[in-house]
Formats: structure tokens, sequence, C-alpha cells
């Protein structure tokens, strides 16, 4: 077999996704969710935060109260938009920092 | 911050609700209740609303948040009679989402267009 297809192109997408764990003892809700919100409302990026198959804005307070994850859960970060790199560097630090 | 003003025929439900929106959002946002008519009754009164505003005003204006018809009526007097010029904002809003939205919302520094915004965006918030 052959490999005939076209050269693949690397589309520039400023997109990005990675996965972190919530603190054991720390669920995102009230003042966690807002600190978290408070993260991702600094970068102009669209970002979104997953659990277990539920999606979210996460400049959304109510809508991050709405998933209801609880303390060690894996969230699902991705972020779309020209400083999407560091909106998820910032989050991932924000959320393995988080304390009740 | 925008301040945040929570009016309620019931003592109780403005002052929890605002002692929640302050935990979630951190006690540097002035989130103010107006709750209860006189001697413990339910009801609401033109100055307890009128006070909680000008302890929520800090400059940067003030979104007001209203229980149910009556109280919506007092804020609305209020606000005839003051001729606001549009920097105290009542708000069409659920009460206990949208003083949450608000209150993270302005404890994040944006400004009273965004935190109105936010609050009455909240109607279309699932809970779960």
């Amino acid at each position: 077999m052959t490999w005939r297809g076209r050269p693949r192109r690397r589309a520039v997408q400023a997109s990005s996704e990675l996965a972190v764990a919530l603190p054991s003892a720390v669920a995102l809700h009230a003042r966690p969710a807002a600190t978290f919100v408070k993260t991702a409302m600094r970068f102009r990026s669209k970002v979104s935060v997953g659990v277990n198959g539920k999606l979210a804005d996460a400049k959304s307070i109510l809508a991050v109260l709405a998933l209801g994850a609880t303390g060690g859960t894996v969230l699902r970060l991705s972020a779309e938009g020209e400083d999407a790199p560091a909106a998820l560097d910032a989050l991932s630090a924000c959320v393995t920092g988080l304390t009740e | 911050m925008v301040g945040i003003v929570l009016v309620s025929h019931s003592y109780e439900l403005a002052h929890g609700l605002a002692a929640l929106a302050s935990q979630v959002a951190g006690t540097e946002v002035r989130v103010e209740p107006a709750g209860g008519g006189p001697d413990g009754t339910l009801g609401t009164t033109g100055d307890a609303v009128r006070n909680a505003i000008s302890r929520a005003e800090c400059g940067q204006g003030v979104v007001v948040l209203a229980d149910l018809g009556s109280s919506v009526l007092t804020v609305r007097h209020l606000l005839e009679e003051a001729r606001s010029n549009g920097h105290i904002r009542l708000v069409d809003a659920p009460f206990v989402e949208g003083a949450i939205a608000a209150a993270v919302m302005s404890s994040a520094g944006q400004d009273l267009d965004d935190v109105a915004r936010a609050a009455e965006e909240a109607r279309g918030a699932s809970k779960f």
C-alpha cells in the first residue's frame, strides 16, 4: 500500500487543550469557581471547561457552577484565540492552586 | 467596582443571598441587602433600598435586583423620584443566579453594562 495523500497542511490554529485535575479536597463551587472564572476572564480567548461530557463557558460563573465538579475531578480545558496557550497555562496553574 | 443591591420582601432572603454572593465573589464587592418591612414584617421600604444603594455605590454604578412584584415597584418609584441618570440600574433577572453572576462579574472588574448584562443573562442558565 502506498501513501498517496497530499502532504497534510498544518493550519495555524490558535487553539489549545489540556486536562487538569482539581485538588482532591476542592470542589469547583462557590469561591473556587469564582477564582477560576475570573482567571479565564483575564484572556480574550474563548475558554471552555468540560467535565464528564458536560461543557461550560469558563467565563460564566453560573455555567461553571452547574458542572458540579467535585474534588479530584479532571477538567478538560480548551481555549480558542490569540492568547489560548497563555489562558490554559494560567487556568491550569489556577486549578492546581485552588483552595477551599 | 459596581455595587449590587438585593431587594426582597424578606429580610432573611436579602441578607442570606448577600452573604452567599459575597462568599462566592469575595468581600471586596459591595453586595448590600434591602429586605423586609418595618418591625420585621414582610415588605420593602424605599428607605431601606435608598440606604442600600448609597452603601453599594462607589462611583462605578449600582445594579439592583428585586425578588418579586412590589419590591420592583418600590425600586422603580425610588429611581423615578431620584431621576437616576442610569448609573443605578434595576435589572430584570432571576434573584439568586442574577446576584451571583453580577457579583462575580463586578469582582472581576467589569463595568456597569457588563455586570447588568450578566445578571439578565442568568435567566438562560441551567442549574445542572
